[in-house]
């Protein structure tokens, strides 16, 4: 009992801590790719303590939606944090939920923050929110069916478990194929998901392009302090899940002290590697048309298809 | 022994999991160029999985038929093609016969089909490779319906050669490849297929100011 506590605070902490810093250093690699100096890495520490500091301003127009939205980003993006292993294959909230859990943990974020640009009836809001739906209906299908190929070769939907199995190299011997697949699907999903460049621009607030900037737009103080901190959470958790499902190695597999510095440290490397992947990427394409996010999004959820597919076929 | 081929059947299988997954790529594709580019990418996952195949099974005459594949199919023909698409004016496709997200899911369907045709064959077959049949037997449907869902004379032609890969890619899965004599003849036929294709396109250019060939559908201007 006490562990679960400490590895649920340990946790908390870790994912809280590193999501900033992995903002600021897919900004920072754009920076050095586009031959600019850009920011310091720890920038996104600094605007989020200035914001929490400064007094939001809410629209007399808005309802309860506007304000409890924050929260509710937050916090279900923080619990679904907590259902993906990080650098402990043991998840704190294993007993709780699965990786449905968590898709679905992610999708209530993304509704909440769907209704909030409705709410304060601003024309952008409504355009951010009903472009967010596109995406996030199209990116759904696709994230559970390469979730379900995976789960399919470790036996079992809890994510503790697949990381476990997959760190120990147990679970059915299947090809690579399903996880080459499914891997391409999820990475898709995760830069649609937390609205990297082929689907939306982080950088700008052009209103021609953007969709999440577009939603958020009333935010301001702490409250937009808290969406942008969910926003960066959002992507740790991705990148965690993908890191860990797919590369598990250095992974803490028991709770020895050693093992788990080893596994913290593996993971830093990780998710590290991940957002200068991404960086990277961002300066090699242009943002897709809003209208051929769908063919990307097509690709992803047939990928996710053809892993499932492979999982049955290539068994034998 | 047994682990050794096992990991070499697994390595047939990845090879022509990225085949086909360059088939999707052909079918999301809306730049002419990049469609050749990834056809080229396809013909270069042929030859890897041909020279797999006989590394693992020692038929050495198909090191012959993956070299000819790697300079006809790789080099040869898509340099032929980008050739054909530097005269053209309209370098990418505007309009499809059926978009590109729904060209997706028939493929995802064609697929299923295709796996639910060969799963009374496979276990008939050899070891090494039979799961590749089912997917050999699925690019040549996709390639099928590329021709199909393209009106621009080039993506035809892509398409033309994606089921030829596939049929490749199912001889080598059945029987570890076809005699050479035929393997030489198919080769011949598809690169003379491809310039006489060539020079159709570029006539259909001149003629129309288009490659589209649903222009030849019309008996009038």
């Amino acid at each position: 009992m006490l562990q679960a506590v400490i590895l649920i605070v340990a946790q908390t902490i870790v994912l809280l801590a590193v999501s900033p810093f992995l903002v600021g250093l897919i900004r920072k690699v754009k920076a050095r790719l586009q031959v600019r100096r850009g920011a310091s890495v720890l920038q996104p520490y600094a605007d989020l303590a200035k914001l929490f500091r400064k007094q939001p301003v809410v629209s007399t127009t808005t309802s309860w939606i506007f304000t409890a939205t924050p929260y509710i980003v937050f916090a279900s993006t923080l619990a679904a944090g907590l259902l993906v292993p990080v650098f402990v294959s043991r998840t704190p909230l294993d007993f709780v939920g699965n990786i449905i859990a968590v898709v679905y943990l992610l999708a209530l974020g993304t509704f909440f923050l769907m209704l909030a640009g409705l709410d304060a009836g601003s024309s952008f809001g409504g355009m951010g929110s009903s472009r967010e739906a596109i995406v996030a209906s199209l990116t759904e299908p696709a994230m559970i069916l390469s979730i379900f190929a995976i789960a399919l070769t470790k036996g079992s939907t809890n994510l503790s478990t697949i990381v476990h199995k997959t760190a120990l190299l147990e679970g059915i011997a299947t090809d690579p194929s399903p996880y080459l697949m499914a891997l391409a699907a999820l990475f898709i999903v995760a830069l649609a998901e937390t609205g990297r460049v082929p689907v939306d621009n982080p950088a700008t607030h052009l209103e021609l392009t953007m969709i999440h900037e577009a939603m958020v737009l009333e935010y301001s103080g702490r409250y937009l302090a808290l969406i942008e901190w969910a926003a960066g959470l959002k992507l740790a958790v991705f990148l965690s899940l993908i890191a860990n499902v797919f590369a598990p190695w250095g992974i803490a597999t028991t709770l020895a002290p050693t093992a788990m510095g080893i596994g913290l440290l593996a993971y830093l490397l990780k998710i590290s590697g991940f957002a200068v992947l991404i960086g990277i990427l961002e300066s090699m394409f242009a943002k897709l048309r809003l209208f051929r996010v769908t063919d990307l999004l097509g690709v992803a959820f047939i990928l996710a298809l053809l892993g499932l597919l492979f999982f049955y076929i290539l068994r034998s | 022994m047994q682990i050794s081929s096992h990991i070499g059947s697994q390595l047939v299988d990845l090879c022509s999991a990225l085949l086909l997954l360059t088939c999707f790529a052909i079918v999301a594709q809306r730049r002419l160029s990049a469609c050749v580019d990834l056809f080229a990418l396809q013909s270069a996952f042929l030859v890897l999985t041909a020279a797999l195949v006989a590394f693992l099974t020692g038929n050495h005459h198909i090191y012959i038929a993956a070299g000819l594949t790697g300079l006809i199919k790789v080099i040869i023909i898509p340099r032929v093609l980008k050739k054909v698409i530097a005269r053209l004016n309209v370098k990418r496709e505007l309009v499809m016969n059926v978009n590109v997200p729904a060209g997706l899911l028939i493929c995802g369907a064609l697929v299923m089909l295709a796996f639910f045709i060969t799963q009374p064959i496979l276990p008939l077959g050899f070891l090494l490779t039979r799961d590749s049949l089912a997917i050999a037997f699925t690019i040549v449907l996709i390639g099928l319906f590329t021709m199909i869902a393209r009106q621009k004379a080039v993506s035809q032609l892509v398409g033309f050669l994606v089921m030829e890969n596939g049929l490749f890619l199912g001889a080598t899965a059945a029987t570890y490849g076809m005699p050479l004599i035929v393997e030489l003849g198919v080769f011949f036929d598809v690169l003379i297929a491809v310039l006489i294709a060539g020079i159709y396109t570029n006539r259909l250019q001149d003629a129309f100011d288009s490659v589209d060939t649903s222009h030849l559908t019309v008996l009038k201007e």
